[in-house]
């Protein structure tokens, strides 16, 4: 019970007797007032004693008890005034003693049960207050640590983006740069041995050996630098080593399969036609993926600028009369400037920010190395880009 | 010295490139010397004549620009050749004292010119390390004594000052001080000064 600081302590312990006096004064005073109206005169003892150990608990309870048996014995029991006891009053004060002390020792009880009552309490309600502050800091750093993850998986997709497009770009910085190195060298002794050559002519008498040395040189020096573009091609479109019968949908399907996730995060609703059984053609696995990607890319790209609930992807695939397979990938943008429609197929032009200008010029001629054609048709809405592809004879046929 | 004549050195993986230099370099009737790679060019005994380096910049084993730290000491001057111009490239060579940067396809007259600016320099440079041998051949000619005289001569004190350092006579000193002009067959006290800041004597 003594937790608090000894002031209070003191303080506390101080009023609870100054109390425990006082009410035995008030018992004496209303007692002596009332007089003989009063039938019982311990009545207003028994409050005092009640009050004294309500307040003070059990020793001042028992010191109030003993003062109004004091003062009984004083003011009210003959002889008056004075104190002792006759015979004829000790069961009397014997049984208010018994009462008084059994009262104190009950409020005391009751007392103490009820302060612990209340400490338990006021412990409980800390611990719920405590209990509720944890999960509600539990649950704002779940909610920042989701937030973050989010965050953090939105840069994810834009770095592996940025990735992709920087390797495409590497890739075809360092294609150049080594098809210039290659193609630098032949001109670089082209050109020496011309003015070379110059010189020899330009003596006086000429030299027309030495020129003709240096002719010489030249014309080789010329075909070597055909040779570097005869490999570059061969780089660039590689035969038709790589190719395999296979159906055009799967591909569609595969393709869809790695656009999803940009489908669903651009907003854009995709329709599929396909064709139903549709006969085998013989191409590039890669080279085909890699062709309507790119459409499909540039489609999703193309619609950015248009409102969400107007963006439909639409990717058809058809048997043709003419032993002819055609793809069509369709999206709602706002379409292809007429001032830039003419040139989209040309290498490195590119309306785009962030893009090289090689994808439909790579995809053209990957379709025309397979005997397809590639073109793009206006719509009413944004643009449709189609592509034709050969069937296997032998399906034909059968 | 100058009656010698220069040698240009060029050194480039690529035949017929290295074809082509020859070829040119006959036509005008420079004296030209072609390698194929930095080593070859390390091993061969060059003549003691002004001399050009034309160097291309992407050569099998030590590239061009390491080249050109090896040869630092030498001071041969560098004109680089190159079939990829790329800048970074071009900066470090020219930073590192490179005369020109050439990218293929380049005119021969760009090359000469090249040259001759190369040539030139290496005449200066090999005339001004020649005159600071002789300087320092004159100076080793000194005494003990006549070399303090020369750097209290060098420092501006005069004859009065320098016996008063040296705890000897001004009739000494100058005994001391026309030696030094003797040897180091300086006309007067400014071009005594001037030989001895060349060859650092004075340090």
């Amino acid at each position: 019970m003594f937790t608090s600081s000894g002031k209070a302590v003191w303080g506390r312990v101080f009023s609870s007797y100054f109390v425990a006096i006082m009410v035995v004064w008030l018992a004496v005073l209303i007692t002596l007032c009332l007089g003989p109206a009063l039938k019982a005169t311990v009545t207003f003892f028994f409050c005092a004693v009640m009050i004294s150990s309500w307040y003070g608990g059990l020793c001042p309870g028992l010191l109030t008890s003993f003062l109004s048996w004091l003062a009984l014995d004083y003011y009210f029991i003959p002889p008056l005034y004075s104190l002792g006891i006759g015979p004829a009053e000790l069961p009397d004060m014997l049984a208010f003693s018994a009462t008084a002390l059994f009262i104190s020792w009950l409020n005391s009880d009751q007392r103490k049960v009820k302060s612990s009552l209340q400490q338990s309490r006021d412990v409980l309600d800390a611990r719920v207050r405590e209990r509720t502050a944890d999960l509600k800091r539990a649950n704002l750093q779940l909610q920042s640590e989701i937030a973050e993850r989010r965050a953090a998986e939105e840069g994810l997709l834009q770095a592996q983006n940025e990735l992709a497009r920087i390797a495409r770009i590497t890739t075809m910085g360092e294609l150049a740069a080594s098809i210039a190195h290659e193609l630098n060298q032949p001109l670089g002794s082209i050109v020496v041995n011309g003015d070379a050559c110059l010189r020899w002519l330009e003596g006086v008498p000429p030299d027309l050996e030495e020129a003709r040395q240096a002719v010489e040189a030249i014309i080789r020096d010329g075909t070597r630098a055909g040779d570097v573009l005869v490999r570059t091609r061969k780089l660039v479109r590689p035969d038709d080593g790589m190719r395999e019968r296979l159906d055009i949908n799967s591909v569609v399907q595969e393709v869809i399969t790695w656009t999803n996730d940009k489908l669903q995060r651009s907003g854009v609703r995709l329709r599929i036609e396909l064709q139903e059984d549709p006969p085998p053609v013989t191409v590039d696995r890669v080279q085909l993926q890699q062709v309507i990607l790119n459409l499909v890319m540039n489609a999703i790209e193309a619609m950015l600028e248009v409102s969400q609930h107007s963006r439909v992807l639409w990717i058809r695939t058809e048997r043709q009369v003419l032993g002819k397979l055609l793809v069509q990938i369709a999206d709602s943008g706002a379409g292809i400037d007429p001032k830039h429609s003419s040139r989209i197929f040309e290498p490195f032009y590119t309306t785009k920010t962030n893009g090289i200008g090689m994808g439909l010029t790579i995809s053209r001629s990957i379709i025309e190395a397979h005997g397809g054609r590639l073109w793009v048709v206006e719509a009413e809405r944004g643009s449709t880009f189609c592509f034709t592809l050969p069937i296997d004879r032998e399906r034909r046929r059968g | 010295m100058d009656s010698e004549k220069p040698i240009v050195f060029a050194i480039d993986d690529d035949a017929s490139m290295r074809e082509a230099l020859s070829r040119l370099f006959r036509s005008i009737g420079i004296r030209a010397s072609i390698f194929s790679s930095a080593e070859e060019f390390l091993e061969f005994k060059r003549p003691d004549v002004p001399a050009a380096l034309v160097l291309d910049v992407r050569l099998p084993g030590l590239s061009g620009l390491e080249l050109q730290r090896e040869l630092n000491g030498s001071g041969i001057p560098i004109i680089y050749i190159t079939g990829h111009g790329d800048i970074p490239m071009s900066v470090q060579a020219m930073k590192a004292g490179a005369v020109e940067f050439l990218t293929k396809p380049f005119r021969d007259q760009v090359l000469l010119d090249a040259i001759a600016v190369a040539i030139k320099r290496d005449r200066e440079n090999r005339k001004e390390q020649s005159e600071i041998a002789e300087c320092r051949a004159r100076y080793g000619l000194l005494t003990q004594r006549e070399r303090e005289v020369l750097q209290h001569v060098v420092e501006g004190l005069l004859n009065k000052q320098i016996a008063a350092r040296l705890g000897t006579s001004e009739f000494t000193v100058k005994i001391h001080r026309k030696g030094v002009m003797q040897k180091m067959k300086a006309g007067s006290v400014p071009e005594l000064v001037r030989m001895a800041q060349k060859c650092g004597c004075h340090l």
